[in-house]
């Protein structure tokens, strides 16, 4: 009960803030310089043509009445038309979402594997060379740019040894994960890297606890205490950082994108920027802060959930 | 080692020549293309088709009634086996060949041309149908079609070798749901298969953005060596791949066979690639610079580039081979003519057009009365890496004039709306034709009515009723007089900076043969065959 | 008076102190050592750098490494040596410039809504709501395509979402210096609320902040040499390390000197920042 009551509430929440959001999206675009109808038209347009487009997109009207439009329209799922890709925006973005969803979601399991078993060697041997090495690449990890990363592993295990292909991404599962490799490992460096170094301290924490050692000197198996203390902890701390640096891992996804040619949201959001498509930019942007609200709700639904205490804060 | 690989390729080549040797006669058929793009199409509809991407593609899928010879210069049937001008030059008759067929099998008549020309010609439809505006009826009898005229249009033939008046299915569109045609247009695009069109495929795939797969069309007209119906290949399988180093990734990591619109620092890499066919196919793409030729500038100050000298100047002083040497690595030429590329008809061959000459360009400012340290703007398209050499390269050859050249970095769509305010005074452009005749480019770069002159504001009374004469006039070779005229006149008044012409950079491997683009820049695919 | 006094006195000392012990770590060490040079690139390029970083050279183009072009020459037959270098202070610069007038405009935000708290704390929380909900990078480049690519207009999109992070922090902090007696103290004697916030609770509540501002600056030439990559942000022919791999990524594999080096110096200078953060933010972590 306690717990409906929170979810409801943490929802109702959302509202104001989406509302802000809203008005964030619809003034950037608003605000663009240049005009949209000369980049709809195309170089060869003549200027009757450019005053018909014009008088068609609506964008003569007061801007109040556009916003209005646009929120309204936007509850509906309507977000218009892309002017790059003339189709339906809600249509050509949920065509090409699962790629970068399910690229996010590979690179945040690549993370974990990465991060949690080094975390556990390096909590355990504190202060020794293990720990500091370990410490020491991740650092130099956190220091690279996604795209030099990506650039790398591109060129030299996709295009020199040929391990990966380059770019594009398959049809099954199977095929996609082989595709999706390289992609997914560099947006994985990254996170994998904070990932690494918060739980590390989580461990760290608990093996400090007094109740640990308490249980150390009684003389429980050391297994026993890592599976029942630390595990629980870790996986709080795992959860609620992964939550948190979701607008960092869809950052990384972004660029990722572009370098190896997937063709997800990412990679269409510099098109559309580049390309100056109005509906298509600001239904991405709109897109992604849903993409990263969703978590943060089911991150701070998940923690209420572990640990009852939250809650009450 | 060296000499150790070279071996090794001259051995795989005699191979390979044996192996081609003894199937002289057996046409390689069947097989998929991979074909990396730079960008996607969007729609692949004769009439709506206005970016390259889309333009560049119809062919694949619609056939027109006449096509250009493999020179350009002359017109051959297509999907009509003869064509007739009238003497008054006022009515087209064409007779389409015998048995045609859409690629689901049905059969191509008098009635989809009517429509699919109906279609291209409405106004309220594609921004193409101003090309057909002399056109006053189209009408069929069995296979024998007539268009009238309201004048007599030199180029109209011309327009029936276009993309814009290919032959859509009617019956495809009536069955298409929609309220109107660009809903059924998108509908039919948007459901794929065949039917609409007589091109050498159809459309099997298509996912926006990313890939786009042609597949063979069986009922095709057209026959390939062995006797048999093209194309050769089963399938195009497109792949869309924006970033020009990726592109090259896929293609030496053997993923693709064809990429397309290979950056020219690495034509010379590829070209040294024994499994790559580097190909540099002749182009219509011109690169220039629009210079504002109006008293003032937009602010109200008189505007230095008003007078033609210091024009002409500009011009002298630009050292195209150098620039070609930095921007293309050496893969272009300078423009001979000043309105088109010199692979267009009536292109006039004016080389050097304002070949380097410093000592004459000084002189020429003098005698202007340039002022020392004149800042004059060239604006450039923000992140684009030719933009920026271009002008670092101006600036430093401009200096000696005086001139003191500053960088003003806009997106496209800026630009655009500079060139149509007049808020710039130099800026850097392209075009590449979509027609096979130069009355386009021509009226585009300097009939005022069009576009200002290519923005420039040049008003040349002159130039322009040569240009309305031209326009209906159907002896070629007063026609030819009239397009020589108009070179003369726009080369003295200098309203662009001439620059070059570029060719199209295509890696093929080695594999493929018979892949061709023309100066239009439509990728053909029906003679190509795979090696397996 | 004489509470507040002391109380400065010793958070004076007690950072004085700190910053000696700070200097025997070796990671702080390490990444002091880098952004000195750094710095020192960063403000004297033209004393390093052999030759002029956009001086186009027609007969010198794409030479290897050489002992008059230790990186070699670009395209245009720069000297990549020199272009690297006079990147420093490109990306030094935007180490500074894209986060200070963030820092400045956070604090001042932060300070005044944690004080005063009210309605302007209720509008502050749910544009911090709002702007969290956007991810870092696609707002920034939504805002870098409403004002057009260039270094100037990334430094006005990074600090129009960066300014939000700074104050978030230093309005907890002082929230939580407010719980402490100092504060009640001058409320009690009467001062300006002007002279509490900015006397007495900044110089207490800013040491979070300054750690963080140390790992933003690694983040802000991260961030700004990937725009520069995409073609966002510095603009070709600026010497950019995100532009010169851009420029060098072509030729990755027969001329891989040309993105290598400004790749190493990326890594480098965030490596410092990020070190010199970590190593304050290990001093200053209370401890039990």
């Amino acid at each position: 009960m306690a717990g409906l009551q929170y979810t409801l509430n943490r929802i109702l929440l959302m509202i104001p803030t989406f509302l802000l959001v809203m008005i964030i999206i619809f003034l950037l675009v608003r605000l663009l310089p240049g005009d949209p109808a000369i980049a709809i038209a195309g170089d060869k347009a003549s200027d009757a043509d450019i005053a018909a487009i014009r008088e068609r997109l609506g964008l003569n009207a007061p801007l109040w009445t556009q916003f209005w439009l646009f929120l309204t329209n936007t509850l509906q799922g309507d977000l218009g038309r892309s002017i790059l890709l003339r189709a339906p925006v809600t249509e050509v973005i949920l065509a090409r979402l699962p790629t970068t969803i399910f690229l996010t979601l590979y690179a945040v399991t690549l993370s974990i594997l990465i991060a949690g078993p080094l975390a556990f060697v390096a909590a355990l041997n504190r202060g020794k060379w293990q720990d500091n090495l370990i410490r020491a690449v991740f650092q130099v990890g956190l220091s690279m740019p996604v795209f030099y990363i990506g650039l790398l592993l591109l060129t030299f295990l996709a295009a020199q040894l040929r391990l990966f292909p380059v770019g594009g991404y398959g049809e099954t599962f199977l095929d996609r994960a082989y595709h999706l490799f390289l992609p997914a490992v560099t947006v994985a460096l990254y996170t994998s890297a904070i990932l690494m170094r918060n739980l590390r301290s989580a461990i760290i924490e608990v093996l400090d606890a007094e109740y640990v050692q308490f249980a150390r000197a009684k003389g429980l198996p050391p297994r026993l205490i890592l599976g029942r203390h630390v595990l629980k902890n870790a996986l709080v701390s795992t959860v609620t950082l992964l939550g948190l640096s979701i607008g960092q891992l869809m950052s990384g996804t972004l660029v990722t994108e572009t370098v190896f040619a997937v063709p997800g949201v990412g990679r269409m959001m510099l098109e559309a920027i580049f390309a100056r498509d109005y509906p298509l930019i600001q239904g991405l942007t709109l897109t992604f802060a849903v993409l990263v609200s969703l978590v943060f709700l089911m991150t701070d639904i998940f923690q209420s959930w572990l640990d009852p205490r939250m809650r009450l804060s | 080692m060296k000499a150790a690989a070279l071996a090794l390729a001259l051995a795989t080549s005699t191979a390979l020549g044996a192996s081609t040797i003894g199937f002289a006669d057996a046409q390689e058929r069947g097989g998929t293309l991979n074909f990396a793009r730079y960008d996607g199409s969007k729609l692949v509809d004769p009439i709506y088709a206005d970016r390259n991407p889309d333009i560049w593609m119809v062919g694949s899928l619609f056939s027109t009634l006449l096509s250009p010879t493999e020179d350009g210069t002359d017109l051959v049937g297509s999907l009509a086996e003869s064509f007739e001008v009238s003497s008054d030059g006022k009515t087209v008759s064409l007779v389409l060949r015998d048995g045609l067929k859409f690629s689901d099998g049905s059969p191509l008549t008098g009635d989809d041309v009517v429509f699919s020309l109906e279609r291209a010609r409405n106004p309220d439809l594609g921004p193409w149908s101003g090309l057909l505006s002399a056109v006053s009826s189209v009408s069929a009898d069995g296979r024998n079609i007539t268009i009238s005229l309201e004048r007599p249009d030199p180029a109209l033939l011309s327009m029936l070798a276009t993309f814009n008046t290919a032959i859509v299915s009617k019956k495809a569109f009536d069955a298409a749901p929609g309220a109107n045609d660009q809903e059924k247009s998108a509908a039919i695009f948007a459901a794929g298969g065949p039917g609409v069109g007589s091109g050498p495929f159809y459309l099997s795939g298509f996912e926006q953005g990313s890939s786009m797969t042609f597949t063979a069309n069986p009922h095709y007209w057209k026959e390939g060596k062995d006797g048999k119906p093209l194309p050769y290949l089963e399938k195009v399988h497109f792949e869309i791949i924006p970033d020009d180093a990726t592109r090259v990734l896929k293609l030496t990591a053997g993923e693709v066979d064809i990429a397309e619109f290979i950056p020219f620092s690495r034509v010379a890499e590829l070209d040294a690639d024994p499994a790559v066919d580097m190909n540099l196919f002749p182009s219509t793409r011109i690169i220039y610079s629009p210079i504002n030729t109006r008293e003032t500038r937009a602010d109200g100050t008189p505007n230095p580039l008003h007078d033609k000298r210091v024009r002409q100047a500009l011009n002298y002083a630009t050292n195209k081979e150098a620039l070609i040497g930095l921007v293309l690595q050496g893969a272009g030429k300078p423009m001979s003519s000043p309105v088109m590329s010199s692979s267009t008809r009536l292109a006039a061959d004016m080389n050097p057009l304002y070949g380097y000459d410093i000592e004459k360009a000084k002189a020429l400012v003098a005698e202007a009365g340039l002022k020392a340290g004149t800042e004059v703007t060239l604006t450039t398209l923000a992140g684009s890496a030719d933009d920026a050499t271009i002008f670092a390269a101006l600036q430093q050859m401009w200096a000696p004039l005086g001139i003191n050249l500053v960088a003003e970095q806009v997106d496209n769509a800026t630009r655009g709306a500079k060139n149509r305010s007049g808020e710039f005074d130099i800026h850097t452009y392209g075009w590449v034709d979509d027609v096979n005749d130069p009355s386009q480019v021509t009226g585009w770069l300097g009939y005022f009515p069009t576009a200002k002159a290519v923005g420039t504001g040049w008003n040349n009374a002159d130039f322009n009723t040569l240009y309305e004469a031209s326009s209906s006039e159907m002896d070629p070779e007063k026609r030819a007089d009239q397009y020589r005229k108009m070179q003369d006149i726009y080369a003295e008044a200098a309203p662009l900076l001439f620059m070059y012409e570029t060719p199209f950079a295509v890696a093929v491997s080695g594999k493929v043969d018979g892949y061709l683009q023309t100066p239009l820049g439509n990728n053909v695919f029906e003679n190509v065959s795979l090696e397996r | 008076m004489s509470d507040t006094t002391i109380s400065r006195g010793n958070v004076r000392s007690q950072r004085r102190g700190r910053v000696q012990i700070a200097f025997r770590k070796p990671g702080f060490m390490v990444g002091f050592t880098i952004i000195a040079i750094s710095t020192v690139l960063a403000l004297f390029p033209g004393f390093f750098a052999p030759y002029d970083p956009n001086f186009i050279d027609y007969q010198a183009v794409r030479q290897p490494p050489s002992w008059q072009h230790p990186f070699g020459t670009d395209l245009l037959g720069r000297d990549s040596f020199s272009r690297v270098i006079w990147a420093y202070s490109v990306n030094m610069q935007m180490a500074v410039l894209a986060t200070v007038f963030a820092l400045v405009i956070g604090v001042f935000v932060g300070a005044l809504v944690g004080y005063y708290r009210g309605i302007a704390d209720m509008i502050f929380g749910r544009v911090v709501d709002a702007v969290i909900t956007f991810p870092f990078l696609v707002l920034v480049i939504a805002i870098v395509a409403v004002l057009g690519p260039g270094l100037i207009n990334m430094y006005i999109a990074i600090t129009l979402v960066g300014w939000v992070y700074y104050a978030r922090l230093m309005r907890a902090e002082v929230i939580s210096q407010m719980a402490n007696d100092y504060a009640s103290a001058g409320i009690v004697m009467g001062y300006s609320d002007l002279r509490i916030i900015f006397r007495h609770l900044l110089p207490n509540a800013i040491t979070p902040v300054i750690v963080y501002w140390m790992t933003d600056m690694a983040l802000a030439i991260l961030l700004g040499s990937s725009l520069g990559y995409l073609g966002l942000g510095a603009q070709p022919p600026q010497a950019e390390w995100g532009v010169l791999i851009a420029e060098g990524r072509n030729f990755i594999t027969t001329a891989w000197w040309l993105s290598l080096m400004p790749g190493i110096a990326i890594v480098l200078t965030g490596l410092g920042f990020s070190l010199i953060g970590d190593g304050l933010a290990d001093l200053l972590r209370p401890r039990g």
